[in-house]
Protein backbone atom coordinates (compact mmCIF):
# COMPACT_ATOMS: atom_id res chain seq x y z
CA UNK A 1 0.00 0.00 0.00
CA UNK A 2 2.78 2.38 0.99
CA UNK A 3 4.70 1.90 -2.29
CA UNK A 4 1.47 2.21 -4.23
CA UNK A 5 0.79 5.66 -2.83
CA UNK A 6 4.40 6.71 -3.32
CA UNK A 7 4.42 5.71 -7.01
CA UNK A 8 1.16 7.59 -7.44
CA UNK A 9 2.50 10.76 -5.84
CA UNK A 10 5.72 10.51 -7.85
CA UNK A 11 3.52 10.18 -10.93
CA UNK A 12 1.64 13.37 -10.07
CA UNK A 13 4.90 15.25 -9.45
CA UNK A 14 6.23 14.14 -12.85
CA UNK A 15 3.02 15.28 -14.53
CA UNK A 16 3.16 18.68 -12.83
CA UNK A 17 6.76 18.97 -13.99
CA UNK A 18 5.77 18.05 -17.56
CA UNK A 19 2.94 20.61 -17.56
CA UNK A 20 5.15 23.42 -16.29
CA UNK A 21 7.98 22.52 -18.66
CA UNK A 22 5.63 22.38 -21.65
CA UNK A 23 4.44 25.82 -20.71
CA UNK A 24 8.01 27.06 -20.55
CA UNK A 25 9.47 25.40 -23.66
CA UNK A 26 6.58 25.61 -26.14
CA UNK A 27 6.92 29.36 -26.80
CA UNK A 28 10.69 28.94 -27.05
CA UNK A 29 10.36 26.30 -29.73
CA UNK A 30 8.45 28.60 -32.00
CA UNK A 31 10.31 30.22 -34.88
CA UNK A 32 11.22 33.83 -34.19
CA UNK A 33 8.16 35.95 -34.75
CA UNK A 34 6.08 38.47 -32.94
CA UNK A 35 6.72 36.49 -29.78
CA UNK A 36 10.49 36.59 -29.83
CA UNK A 37 10.34 39.67 -27.63
CA UNK A 38 8.77 37.52 -24.95
CA UNK A 39 11.50 34.96 -24.91
CA UNK A 40 14.69 36.50 -26.20
CA UNK A 41 17.01 37.18 -23.36
CA UNK A 42 20.68 37.28 -22.67
CA UNK A 43 20.28 34.70 -19.90
CA UNK A 44 20.91 30.98 -20.27
CA UNK A 45 17.82 28.86 -20.82
CA UNK A 46 18.41 27.11 -17.49
CA UNK A 47 18.46 30.47 -15.68
CA UNK A 48 15.30 31.49 -17.48
CA UNK A 49 13.67 28.23 -16.45
CA UNK A 50 14.46 28.77 -12.79
CA UNK A 51 13.26 32.36 -13.02
CA UNK A 52 10.07 31.12 -14.63
CA UNK A 53 9.35 28.66 -11.84
CA UNK A 54 10.09 31.29 -9.17
CA UNK A 55 7.71 33.69 -10.92
CA UNK A 56 5.11 30.96 -11.11
CA UNK A 57 5.34 30.38 -7.38
CA UNK A 58 4.65 34.06 -6.86
CA UNK A 59 1.60 33.91 -9.09
CA UNK A 60 3.33 35.90 -11.82
CA UNK A 61 2.03 34.43 -15.06
CA UNK A 62 2.99 37.28 -17.34
CA UNK A 63 1.06 40.08 -18.97
CA UNK A 64 -2.05 39.52 -21.07
CA UNK A 65 -1.67 41.60 -24.23
CA UNK A 66 -5.36 41.70 -25.09
CA UNK A 67 -6.78 42.34 -21.62
CA UNK A 68 -3.87 44.64 -20.77
CA UNK A 69 -3.62 43.27 -17.27
CA UNK A 70 -1.60 40.64 -15.42
CA UNK A 71 -2.70 37.14 -16.48
CA UNK A 72 -3.16 36.19 -12.84
CA UNK A 73 -5.73 38.97 -12.29
CA UNK A 74 -7.58 38.10 -15.49
CA UNK A 75 -7.76 34.44 -14.41
CA UNK A 76 -8.93 35.30 -10.92
CA UNK A 77 -11.79 37.36 -12.32
CA UNK A 78 -12.93 34.46 -14.52
CA UNK A 79 -12.39 31.43 -12.29
CA UNK A 80 -15.51 32.05 -10.21
CA UNK A 81 -17.75 31.70 -13.27
CA UNK A 82 -16.09 28.51 -14.45
CA UNK A 83 -16.36 27.02 -10.97
CA UNK A 84 -20.03 27.99 -10.83
CA UNK A 85 -20.68 26.39 -14.22
CA UNK A 86 -18.72 23.20 -13.51
CA UNK A 87 -20.07 22.92 -9.96
CA UNK A 88 -23.72 23.32 -10.86
CA UNK A 89 -23.61 20.99 -13.87
CA UNK A 90 -21.64 18.37 -11.93
CA UNK A 91 -24.16 18.45 -9.10
CA UNK A 92 -27.03 18.15 -11.57
CA UNK A 93 -25.66 15.39 -13.78
CA UNK A 94 -24.57 13.25 -10.84
CA UNK A 95 -27.92 13.43 -8.99
CA UNK A 96 -30.02 13.29 -12.12
CA UNK A 97 -27.87 10.61 -13.77
CA UNK A 98 -28.02 8.30 -10.76
CA UNK A 99 -31.70 8.98 -10.12
CA UNK A 100 -32.81 8.46 -13.71
CA UNK A 101 -30.48 5.45 -14.08
CA UNK A 102 -32.15 3.86 -11.07
CA UNK A 103 -35.64 4.69 -12.37
CA UNK A 104 -34.71 3.26 -15.77
CA UNK A 105 -33.46 0.00 -14.29
CA UNK A 106 -36.54 -0.28 -12.15
CA UNK A 107 -38.85 0.24 -15.14
CA UNK A 108 -36.76 -1.80 -17.54
CA UNK A 109 -38.33 -2.14 -20.98
CA UNK A 110 -41.16 0.28 -20.21
CA UNK A 111 -41.71 3.56 -22.04
CA UNK A 112 -39.88 5.69 -19.45
CA UNK A 113 -36.81 3.48 -19.69
CA UNK A 114 -36.66 3.32 -23.48
CA UNK A 115 -37.32 7.05 -23.81
CA UNK A 116 -34.57 8.01 -21.37
CA UNK A 117 -32.17 5.55 -23.00
CA UNK A 118 -32.68 6.97 -26.48
CA UNK A 119 -32.53 10.57 -25.25
CA UNK A 120 -29.26 10.14 -23.38
CA UNK A 121 -27.56 8.07 -26.07
CA UNK A 122 -28.47 10.70 -28.65
CA UNK A 123 -27.23 13.50 -26.39
CA UNK A 124 -23.90 11.73 -25.91
CA UNK A 125 -23.31 12.07 -29.67
CA UNK A 126 -23.65 15.86 -29.62
CA UNK A 127 -20.46 17.90 -29.28
CA UNK A 128 -21.15 20.41 -26.49
CA UNK A 129 -20.59 23.45 -28.71
CA UNK A 130 -23.08 22.22 -31.32
CA UNK A 131 -25.76 21.48 -28.73
CA UNK A 132 -25.09 24.90 -27.19
CA UNK A 133 -25.54 26.64 -30.55
CA UNK A 134 -28.85 24.83 -31.09
CA UNK A 135 -30.01 25.93 -27.62
CA UNK A 136 -29.06 29.55 -28.33
CA UNK A 137 -30.99 29.47 -31.59
CA UNK A 138 -34.08 27.85 -30.13
CA UNK A 139 -34.33 29.02 -26.52
CA UNK A 140 -32.37 32.23 -26.99
CA UNK A 141 -33.57 33.64 -30.30
CA UNK A 142 -36.75 31.79 -31.25
CA UNK A 143 -38.45 31.61 -27.88
CA UNK A 144 -36.45 34.45 -26.31
CA UNK A 145 -36.62 32.65 -22.96
CA UNK A 146 -32.99 32.90 -21.95
CA UNK A 147 -30.16 35.40 -22.38
CA UNK A 148 -27.90 34.63 -25.31
CA UNK A 149 -24.55 35.59 -23.82
CA UNK A 150 -22.73 36.58 -20.66
CA UNK A 151 -23.15 35.67 -17.02
CA UNK A 152 -25.03 38.76 -15.86
CA UNK A 153 -27.13 41.45 -17.45
CA UNK A 154 -24.85 44.41 -18.09
CA UNK A 155 -25.58 47.87 -16.75
CA UNK A 156 -28.50 46.74 -14.63
CA UNK A 157 -28.31 47.38 -10.94
CA UNK A 158 -30.57 45.03 -9.07
CA UNK A 159 -31.58 46.51 -5.78
CA UNK A 160 -32.00 43.14 -4.08
CA UNK A 161 -29.56 40.28 -3.75
CA UNK A 162 -32.37 37.97 -4.82
CA UNK A 163 -32.74 39.82 -8.11
CA UNK A 164 -29.02 39.46 -8.81
CA UNK A 165 -29.16 35.77 -7.96
CA UNK A 166 -32.10 35.19 -10.31
CA UNK A 167 -30.27 37.03 -13.07
CA UNK A 168 -27.15 34.90 -12.58
CA UNK A 169 -29.18 31.67 -12.57
CA UNK A 170 -31.05 32.82 -15.65
CA UNK A 171 -27.73 33.24 -17.49
CA UNK A 172 -26.34 30.02 -16.07
CA UNK A 173 -29.23 27.83 -17.17
CA UNK A 174 -28.45 27.16 -20.84
CA UNK A 175 -24.67 26.64 -20.46
CA UNK A 176 -25.22 24.34 -17.48
CA UNK A 177 -27.95 22.44 -19.34
CA UNK A 178 -25.61 21.92 -22.30
CA UNK A 179 -22.80 20.61 -20.12
CA UNK A 180 -25.18 18.42 -18.14
CA UNK A 181 -26.84 16.84 -21.15
CA UNK A 182 -23.59 16.08 -22.95
CA UNK A 183 -22.03 14.41 -19.91
CA UNK A 184 -24.95 12.69 -18.16
CA UNK A 185 -25.14 9.68 -20.52
CA UNK A 186 -22.22 7.70 -19.17
CA UNK A 187 -23.26 7.95 -15.54
CA UNK A 188 -26.89 7.20 -16.36
CA UNK A 189 -25.94 4.09 -18.32
CA UNK A 190 -23.53 2.86 -15.67
CA UNK A 191 -26.10 3.29 -12.89
CA UNK A 192 -28.77 1.58 -14.97
CA UNK A 193 -26.41 -1.26 -15.81
CA UNK A 194 -25.14 -1.95 -12.33
CA UNK A 195 -28.64 -1.57 -10.90
CA UNK A 196 -29.93 -4.17 -13.35
CA UNK A 197 -27.22 -6.56 -12.21
CA UNK A 198 -27.86 -5.89 -8.53
CA UNK A 199 -31.66 -6.16 -8.80
CA UNK A 200 -31.26 -9.82 -9.81
CA UNK A 201 -29.30 -10.69 -6.68
CA UNK A 202 -30.63 -12.96 -3.96
CA UNK A 203 -30.44 -10.38 -1.21
CA UNK A 204 -32.72 -8.04 -3.13
CA UNK A 205 -35.26 -10.82 -3.41
CA UNK A 206 -34.90 -11.41 0.32
CA UNK A 207 -35.46 -7.73 1.02
CA UNK A 208 -38.58 -7.82 -1.14
CA UNK A 209 -39.79 -10.92 0.65
CA UNK A 210 -39.33 -9.11 3.95
CA UNK A 211 -41.85 -6.61 2.66
CA UNK A 212 -39.53 -3.63 2.37
CA UNK A 213 -40.70 -0.85 0.07
CA UNK A 214 -39.29 -0.71 -3.47
CA UNK A 215 -37.74 2.73 -3.02
CA UNK A 216 -36.13 1.69 0.26
CA UNK A 217 -34.62 -1.36 -1.42
CA UNK A 218 -33.26 0.70 -4.28
CA UNK A 219 -31.77 3.29 -1.99
CA UNK A 220 -30.34 1.11 0.76
CA UNK A 221 -29.48 -2.13 -1.01
CA UNK A 222 -29.11 -1.60 -4.71
CA UNK A 223 -27.69 1.92 -5.11
CA UNK A 224 -25.20 1.50 -2.29
CA UNK A 225 -23.52 -1.38 -4.06
CA UNK A 226 -23.60 0.40 -7.40
CA UNK A 227 -21.79 3.46 -5.99
CA UNK A 228 -18.13 2.43 -6.34
CA UNK A 229 -17.87 2.22 -10.11
CA UNK A 230 -19.90 5.43 -10.32
CA UNK A 231 -17.32 7.35 -8.30
CA UNK A 232 -14.49 6.17 -10.54
CA UNK A 233 -16.48 7.37 -13.47
CA UNK A 234 -17.26 10.76 -11.95
CA UNK A 235 -13.54 11.52 -11.90
CA UNK A 236 -13.31 10.60 -15.56
CA UNK A 237 -16.30 12.69 -16.55
CA UNK A 238 -15.22 15.59 -14.34
CA UNK A 239 -12.19 15.97 -16.59
CA UNK A 240 -14.45 16.05 -19.63
CA UNK A 241 -16.80 18.55 -18.01
CA UNK A 242 -13.96 20.85 -17.00
CA UNK A 243 -12.53 20.89 -20.54
CA UNK A 244 -16.08 21.03 -21.88
CA UNK A 245 -16.38 24.52 -20.39
CA UNK A 246 -13.85 25.72 -22.99
CA UNK A 247 -16.40 25.00 -25.73
CA UNK A 248 -19.60 25.80 -23.85
CA UNK A 249 -18.30 29.12 -22.51
CA UNK A 250 -17.16 30.04 -26.01
CA UNK A 251 -20.61 29.42 -27.44
CA UNK A 252 -22.46 31.30 -24.70
CA UNK A 253 -19.77 33.99 -24.28
CA UNK A 254 -19.83 32.98 -20.62
CA UNK A 255 -16.99 34.94 -19.00
CA UNK A 256 -15.07 32.02 -17.45
CA UNK A 257 -11.58 30.64 -18.02
CA UNK A 258 -12.83 28.57 -20.97
CA UNK A 259 -13.81 31.71 -22.85
CA UNK A 260 -10.35 33.11 -22.12
CA UNK A 261 -8.86 30.09 -23.92
CA UNK A 262 -10.73 30.65 -27.18
CA UNK A 263 -10.33 34.46 -26.93
CA UNK A 264 -6.59 34.05 -26.38
CA UNK A 265 -6.32 31.67 -29.34
CA UNK A 266 -8.12 33.97 -31.75
CA UNK A 267 -6.18 37.04 -30.55
CA UNK A 268 -2.81 35.20 -30.26
CA UNK A 269 -2.58 36.27 -26.64
CA UNK A 270 -0.16 33.50 -25.68
CA UNK A 271 0.58 34.46 -22.06
CA UNK A 272 -3.15 34.39 -21.32
CA UNK A 273 -3.53 31.05 -23.11
CA UNK A 274 -0.69 29.59 -21.06
CA UNK A 275 -2.20 30.83 -17.81
CA UNK A 276 -5.58 29.34 -18.70
CA UNK A 277 -3.82 26.11 -19.68
CA UNK A 278 -2.22 25.87 -16.24
CA UNK A 279 -5.63 26.39 -14.64
CA UNK A 280 -7.28 23.62 -16.64
CA UNK A 281 -4.41 21.17 -16.26
CA UNK A 282 -4.19 21.62 -12.50
CA UNK A 283 -7.97 21.57 -12.04
CA UNK A 284 -8.21 18.19 -13.76
CA UNK A 285 -5.25 16.82 -11.82
CA UNK A 286 -6.82 17.96 -8.55
CA UNK A 287 -10.11 16.27 -9.42
CA UNK A 288 -8.39 13.02 -10.35
CA UNK A 289 -6.34 13.06 -7.17
CA UNK A 290 -9.40 13.67 -4.99
CA UNK A 291 -11.37 10.93 -6.71
CA UNK A 292 -8.47 8.54 -6.13
CA UNK A 293 -8.48 9.32 -2.40
CA UNK A 294 -12.27 9.02 -2.08
CA UNK A 295 -12.18 5.71 -3.87
CA UNK A 296 -9.58 4.43 -1.43
CA UNK A 297 -11.66 5.57 1.51
CA UNK A 298 -14.77 3.84 0.24
CA UNK A 299 -13.24 0.63 -1.04
CA UNK A 300 -11.10 -1.06 1.61
CA UNK A 301 -9.84 -3.56 -0.99
CA UNK A 302 -7.75 -0.88 -2.67
CA UNK A 303 -5.87 -0.26 0.58
CA UNK A 304 -5.05 -3.89 1.25
CA UNK A 305 -3.47 -4.50 -2.13
CA UNK B 1 -8.58 -17.24 -38.56
CA UNK B 2 -10.91 -17.28 -41.59
CA UNK B 3 -13.49 -19.28 -39.68
CA UNK B 4 -13.30 -16.83 -36.82
CA UNK B 5 -13.82 -13.94 -39.22
CA UNK B 6 -16.86 -15.59 -40.79
CA UNK B 7 -18.49 -16.36 -37.43
CA UNK B 8 -17.70 -12.80 -36.36
CA UNK B 9 -19.44 -11.41 -39.44
CA UNK B 10 -22.44 -13.65 -38.83
CA UNK B 11 -22.75 -12.39 -35.28
CA UNK B 12 -22.33 -8.81 -36.40
CA UNK B 13 -25.01 -9.21 -39.06
CA UNK B 14 -27.60 -9.94 -36.35
CA UNK B 15 -26.92 -6.65 -34.62
CA UNK B 16 -29.21 -4.00 -36.09
CA UNK B 17 -27.58 -1.02 -34.39
CA UNK B 18 -24.20 -2.27 -35.49
CA UNK B 19 -25.36 -2.49 -39.10
CA UNK B 20 -26.79 1.02 -39.01
CA UNK B 21 -23.51 2.32 -37.60
CA UNK B 22 -21.43 0.49 -40.18
CA UNK B 23 -23.72 1.72 -42.97
CA UNK B 24 -23.27 5.32 -41.83
CA UNK B 25 -19.51 4.96 -41.62
CA UNK B 26 -19.30 3.41 -45.10
CA UNK B 27 -21.50 6.23 -46.41
CA UNK B 28 -19.10 8.85 -45.03
CA UNK B 29 -16.03 6.97 -46.25
CA UNK B 30 -17.49 6.81 -49.77
CA UNK B 31 -18.21 10.53 -49.72
CA UNK B 32 -14.68 11.23 -48.52
CA UNK B 33 -13.08 9.02 -51.18
CA UNK B 34 -15.17 10.29 -54.08
CA UNK B 35 -15.36 13.91 -52.91
CA UNK B 36 -13.99 15.39 -56.16
CA UNK B 37 -16.66 13.56 -58.19
CA UNK B 38 -19.58 14.34 -55.88
CA UNK B 39 -18.87 17.95 -54.96
CA UNK B 40 -20.40 20.45 -57.39
CA UNK B 41 -17.46 22.88 -57.10
CA UNK B 42 -13.90 23.14 -55.91
CA UNK B 43 -14.20 24.10 -52.22
CA UNK B 44 -11.78 27.01 -52.72
CA UNK B 45 -13.64 28.52 -55.68
CA UNK B 46 -15.31 31.84 -54.81
CA UNK B 47 -18.77 33.16 -55.65
CA UNK B 48 -20.97 35.85 -54.14
CA UNK B 49 -20.66 35.62 -50.36
CA UNK B 50 -23.43 34.40 -47.99
CA UNK B 51 -25.86 33.50 -50.74
CA UNK B 52 -29.05 31.68 -49.77
CA UNK B 53 -29.64 28.15 -51.06
CA UNK B 54 -30.46 28.01 -54.75
CA UNK B 55 -30.29 25.45 -57.53
CA UNK B 56 -26.68 26.49 -58.17
CA UNK B 57 -25.68 26.33 -54.51
CA UNK B 58 -27.95 23.84 -52.68
CA UNK B 59 -26.57 24.95 -49.29
CA UNK B 60 -25.72 28.53 -50.23
CA UNK B 61 -22.27 30.07 -49.91
CA UNK B 62 -20.19 31.07 -46.89
CA UNK B 63 -18.66 34.36 -45.76
CA UNK B 64 -15.97 34.32 -48.45
CA UNK B 65 -18.28 32.95 -51.13
CA UNK B 66 -17.31 29.28 -51.12
CA UNK B 67 -20.01 26.74 -51.96
CA UNK B 68 -21.05 25.23 -48.61
CA UNK B 69 -22.13 21.86 -49.98
CA UNK B 70 -18.73 21.37 -51.61
CA UNK B 71 -17.07 22.48 -48.39
CA UNK B 72 -19.14 19.94 -46.46
CA UNK B 73 -18.21 17.12 -48.87
CA UNK B 74 -14.52 17.94 -48.78
CA UNK B 75 -14.82 18.47 -45.02
CA UNK B 76 -15.83 14.81 -44.72
CA UNK B 77 -12.41 14.00 -46.13
CA UNK B 78 -10.56 16.13 -43.60
CA UNK B 79 -12.59 15.02 -40.57
CA UNK B 80 -12.44 11.33 -41.46
CA UNK B 81 -8.77 11.48 -42.43
CA UNK B 82 -7.72 13.03 -39.11
CA UNK B 83 -9.97 10.71 -37.12
CA UNK B 84 -8.99 7.45 -38.78
CA UNK B 85 -5.29 8.22 -39.20
CA UNK B 86 -4.89 9.48 -35.65
CA UNK B 87 -6.82 6.58 -34.15
CA UNK B 88 -4.88 4.00 -36.17
CA UNK B 89 -1.61 5.62 -35.10
CA UNK B 90 -2.68 5.87 -31.45
CA UNK B 91 -3.98 2.30 -31.31
CA UNK B 92 -0.81 0.99 -33.00
CA UNK B 93 1.35 2.62 -30.35
CA UNK B 94 -1.01 1.16 -27.74
CA UNK B 95 -0.76 -2.35 -29.23
CA UNK B 96 3.03 -2.22 -29.34
CA UNK B 97 3.39 -1.02 -25.75
CA UNK B 98 0.66 -3.36 -24.50
CA UNK B 99 2.21 -6.42 -26.18
CA UNK B 100 5.71 -5.66 -24.93
CA UNK B 101 4.58 -4.79 -21.40
CA UNK B 102 2.37 -7.86 -21.14
CA UNK B 103 4.76 -10.36 -22.68
CA UNK B 104 8.20 -9.31 -21.46
CA UNK B 105 8.26 -9.14 -17.68
CA UNK B 106 11.26 -6.86 -17.47
CA UNK B 107 9.51 -4.05 -19.37
CA UNK B 108 6.23 -4.42 -17.52
CA UNK B 109 6.89 -2.03 -14.63
CA UNK B 110 8.43 0.86 -16.55
CA UNK B 111 5.98 0.70 -19.46
CA UNK B 112 2.99 0.51 -17.14
CA UNK B 113 4.17 3.52 -15.14
CA UNK B 114 4.51 5.37 -18.44
CA UNK B 115 0.97 4.28 -19.35
CA UNK B 116 -0.35 5.43 -15.96
CA UNK B 117 1.34 8.76 -16.56
CA UNK B 118 -0.39 9.21 -19.89
CA UNK B 119 -3.71 8.12 -18.38
CA UNK B 120 -3.51 10.73 -15.60
CA UNK B 121 -2.17 13.55 -17.73
CA UNK B 122 -4.86 16.17 -18.54
CA UNK B 123 -4.99 15.31 -22.23
CA UNK B 124 -7.24 17.88 -23.82
CA UNK B 125 -5.62 21.00 -22.27
CA UNK B 126 -2.20 19.71 -23.33
CA UNK B 127 -3.42 18.91 -26.84
CA UNK B 128 -4.90 22.41 -27.06
CA UNK B 129 -1.75 24.19 -25.90
CA UNK B 130 0.51 22.18 -28.22
CA UNK B 131 -1.85 22.70 -31.15
CA UNK B 132 -1.96 26.43 -30.39
CA UNK B 133 1.82 26.75 -30.57
CA UNK B 134 2.24 24.58 -33.65
CA UNK B 135 1.33 25.70 -37.14
CA UNK B 136 -2.26 24.54 -37.58
CA UNK B 137 -2.17 21.64 -40.00
CA UNK B 138 -3.91 18.31 -40.48
CA UNK B 139 -0.70 16.34 -39.86
CA UNK B 140 0.09 18.20 -36.66
CA UNK B 141 -3.37 17.35 -35.30
CA UNK B 142 -2.89 13.67 -36.22
CA UNK B 143 0.48 13.73 -34.48
CA UNK B 144 -0.79 15.27 -31.22
CA UNK B 145 -3.79 12.96 -30.99
CA UNK B 146 -1.65 9.88 -31.66
CA UNK B 147 0.77 10.81 -28.89
CA UNK B 148 -1.91 11.34 -26.27
CA UNK B 149 -4.51 8.67 -27.05
CA UNK B 150 -2.63 5.37 -26.87
CA UNK B 151 -2.61 4.74 -23.12
CA UNK B 152 -6.00 3.05 -22.64
CA UNK B 153 -5.33 0.68 -25.54
CA UNK B 154 -1.95 -0.27 -24.08
CA UNK B 155 -3.63 -1.04 -20.75
CA UNK B 156 -6.30 -3.23 -22.26
CA UNK B 157 -3.99 -5.11 -24.62
CA UNK B 158 -1.52 -5.74 -21.80
CA UNK B 159 -4.08 -7.32 -19.48
CA UNK B 160 -5.26 -9.56 -22.32
CA UNK B 161 -1.67 -10.59 -23.12
CA UNK B 162 -1.08 -11.38 -19.44
CA UNK B 163 -3.85 -13.98 -19.52
CA UNK B 164 -2.71 -15.38 -22.90
CA UNK B 165 0.97 -15.64 -22.04
CA UNK B 166 0.68 -18.72 -19.86
CA UNK B 167 -1.94 -20.67 -21.76
CA UNK B 168 -0.85 -24.26 -22.25
CA UNK B 169 -0.41 -24.04 -25.99
CA UNK B 170 1.80 -20.97 -25.64
CA UNK B 171 3.99 -22.74 -23.08
CA UNK B 172 4.10 -25.77 -25.36
CA UNK B 173 5.18 -23.67 -28.34
CA UNK B 174 7.88 -22.13 -26.21
CA UNK B 175 9.11 -25.58 -25.13
CA UNK B 176 9.46 -26.49 -28.79
CA UNK B 177 11.90 -23.62 -29.04
CA UNK B 178 9.74 -21.00 -30.71
CA UNK B 179 11.10 -17.47 -30.58
CA UNK B 180 9.25 -14.77 -28.69
CA UNK B 181 8.58 -12.89 -31.91
CA UNK B 182 6.97 -16.03 -33.39
CA UNK B 183 4.79 -16.60 -30.34
CA UNK B 184 3.73 -12.96 -30.25
CA UNK B 185 2.85 -12.87 -33.93
CA UNK B 186 1.28 -16.31 -34.20
CA UNK B 187 -0.32 -17.07 -30.84
CA UNK B 188 -0.88 -13.80 -29.07
CA UNK B 189 -1.56 -11.04 -31.55
CA UNK B 190 -4.42 -12.82 -33.38
CA UNK B 191 -6.29 -13.11 -30.10
CA UNK B 192 -6.12 -9.41 -29.32
CA UNK B 193 -7.35 -8.38 -32.78
CA UNK B 194 -11.02 -8.15 -31.72
CA UNK B 195 -10.00 -5.88 -28.84
CA UNK B 196 -7.99 -3.78 -31.28
CA UNK B 197 -11.12 -3.14 -33.33
CA UNK B 198 -13.11 -2.12 -30.27
CA UNK B 199 -10.32 0.26 -29.29
CA UNK B 200 -10.08 1.73 -32.79
CA UNK B 201 -13.75 2.62 -32.67
CA UNK B 202 -13.65 4.01 -29.13
CA UNK B 203 -10.57 6.13 -29.85
CA UNK B 204 -12.05 7.34 -33.15
CA UNK B 205 -15.13 8.51 -31.34
CA UNK B 206 -13.06 10.49 -28.89
CA UNK B 207 -10.84 11.97 -31.60
CA UNK B 208 -13.65 13.21 -33.86
CA UNK B 209 -15.18 14.92 -30.82
CA UNK B 210 -11.86 16.48 -29.81
CA UNK B 211 -10.90 17.40 -33.37
CA UNK B 212 -14.17 19.20 -34.04
CA UNK B 213 -13.84 20.97 -30.70
CA UNK B 214 -10.29 22.10 -31.44
CA UNK B 215 -11.26 23.28 -34.90
CA UNK B 216 -14.26 25.06 -33.42
CA UNK B 217 -12.12 27.19 -31.13
CA UNK B 218 -9.90 28.06 -34.09
CA UNK B 219 -7.10 25.50 -34.02
CA UNK B 220 -8.06 23.69 -37.22
CA UNK B 221 -6.23 23.80 -40.52
CA UNK B 222 -7.61 26.79 -42.47
CA UNK B 223 -6.40 25.32 -45.78
CA UNK B 224 -8.17 21.97 -45.29
CA UNK B 225 -11.42 22.72 -43.52
CA UNK B 226 -13.00 20.00 -41.41
CA UNK B 227 -16.61 20.06 -40.24
CA UNK B 228 -15.51 21.62 -36.95
CA UNK B 229 -13.72 24.38 -38.88
CA UNK B 230 -16.93 25.08 -40.85
CA UNK B 231 -18.78 25.46 -37.55
CA UNK B 232 -16.05 27.85 -36.42
CA UNK B 233 -16.46 29.99 -39.55
CA UNK B 234 -20.23 29.99 -39.15
CA UNK B 235 -20.08 30.77 -35.44
CA UNK B 236 -17.79 33.79 -35.75
CA UNK B 237 -19.91 35.24 -38.57
CA UNK B 238 -21.72 38.16 -36.89
CA UNK B 239 -25.31 37.59 -38.02
CA UNK B 240 -25.32 33.80 -38.07
CA UNK B 241 -28.13 33.40 -35.54
CA UNK B 242 -30.19 36.42 -36.45
CA UNK B 243 -30.54 35.52 -40.10
CA UNK B 244 -31.44 32.07 -41.41
CA UNK B 245 -27.81 31.37 -42.37
CA UNK B 246 -27.36 28.82 -39.58
CA UNK B 247 -29.87 26.49 -41.22
CA UNK B 248 -27.64 25.65 -44.18
CA UNK B 249 -24.26 26.73 -42.88
CA UNK B 250 -24.14 25.44 -39.32
CA UNK B 251 -26.74 22.69 -39.09
CA UNK B 252 -25.46 20.31 -41.84
CA UNK B 253 -21.85 20.34 -40.57
CA UNK B 254 -23.00 19.84 -36.98
CA UNK B 255 -25.33 17.00 -37.91
CA UNK B 256 -22.54 15.30 -39.87
CA UNK B 257 -20.39 15.29 -36.72
CA UNK B 258 -23.30 13.92 -34.67
CA UNK B 259 -24.00 11.17 -37.23
CA UNK B 260 -20.35 10.13 -37.40
CA UNK B 261 -20.15 9.94 -33.61
CA UNK B 262 -23.40 7.96 -33.51
CA UNK B 263 -22.04 5.56 -36.09
CA UNK B 264 -18.90 4.99 -33.99
CA UNK B 265 -21.08 4.49 -30.90
CA UNK B 266 -23.30 1.92 -32.61
CA UNK B 267 -20.37 -0.01 -34.10
CA UNK B 268 -18.69 0.09 -30.70
CA UNK B 269 -21.73 -1.38 -28.91
CA UNK B 270 -22.06 -4.12 -31.51
CA UNK B 271 -18.37 -5.05 -31.33
CA UNK B 272 -18.35 -5.03 -27.56
CA UNK B 273 -21.29 -7.39 -27.42
CA UNK B 274 -19.45 -9.86 -29.62
CA UNK B 275 -16.04 -9.50 -27.99
CA UNK B 276 -17.38 -9.40 -24.46
CA UNK B 277 -20.30 -11.84 -24.36
CA UNK B 278 -20.79 -11.22 -20.64
CA UNK B 279 -22.23 -7.87 -21.68
CA UNK B 280 -24.90 -9.65 -23.72
CA UNK B 281 -27.55 -8.81 -21.22
CA UNK B 282 -26.40 -5.23 -21.26
CA UNK B 283 -28.79 -2.36 -21.86
CA UNK B 284 -28.61 -2.21 -25.65
CA UNK B 285 -32.05 -3.28 -26.65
Amino acid sequence: MQTNIITKIVGYIIIIFIIISLNFFLPRMMPAGPLSGLTSSTQQVSEQYIMYIVDLMHGDLGWSTTKNAPVWDVLMRSIIWTLLLVGSSTAIYITLGILLGAVSAWKKGEKTDVGLLILFIAMAAFPPFFLGMLFIIYFGWRLDLFPRFGAQTLYIDYSTAFGTLLDILHHLFLPALTLTLTSIGVIYLLTRNSMLNVLDEEYIRTARAKGLGEWYIIRKHALKNAMLPIITLVALIAGLVITGTIFVETVFAYPGVGLLVSDAISAHDYPLLQGAFLFFAFAILAVNFTADRIYELLDPRVKEE
Amino acid sequence: MIEATISFMKQYKNNKLGLVGLGLLIFFVLIAVFAPYIAPYDPHQRFESTEHPSSEHPLGTNHVGQDILSELIYGTRVSLFITLFASIAAVSIGILIGLVAGYFKRFNFSLMRLTDLFLTIPKLPIIIIIAAFMRPSVWNLVFVFAIFEWAITARIIRSEVLTLRHRNYVDATRLFGAKDSYILARHIFPYVVPLVFVQLILVSRYIILAESGLSFIGLGDPTAKSWGMMLHDAFVYPTIFISDLWMWWMLPAGLCIVLLILSFMFIGYALEEIVNPSLKRSPWI
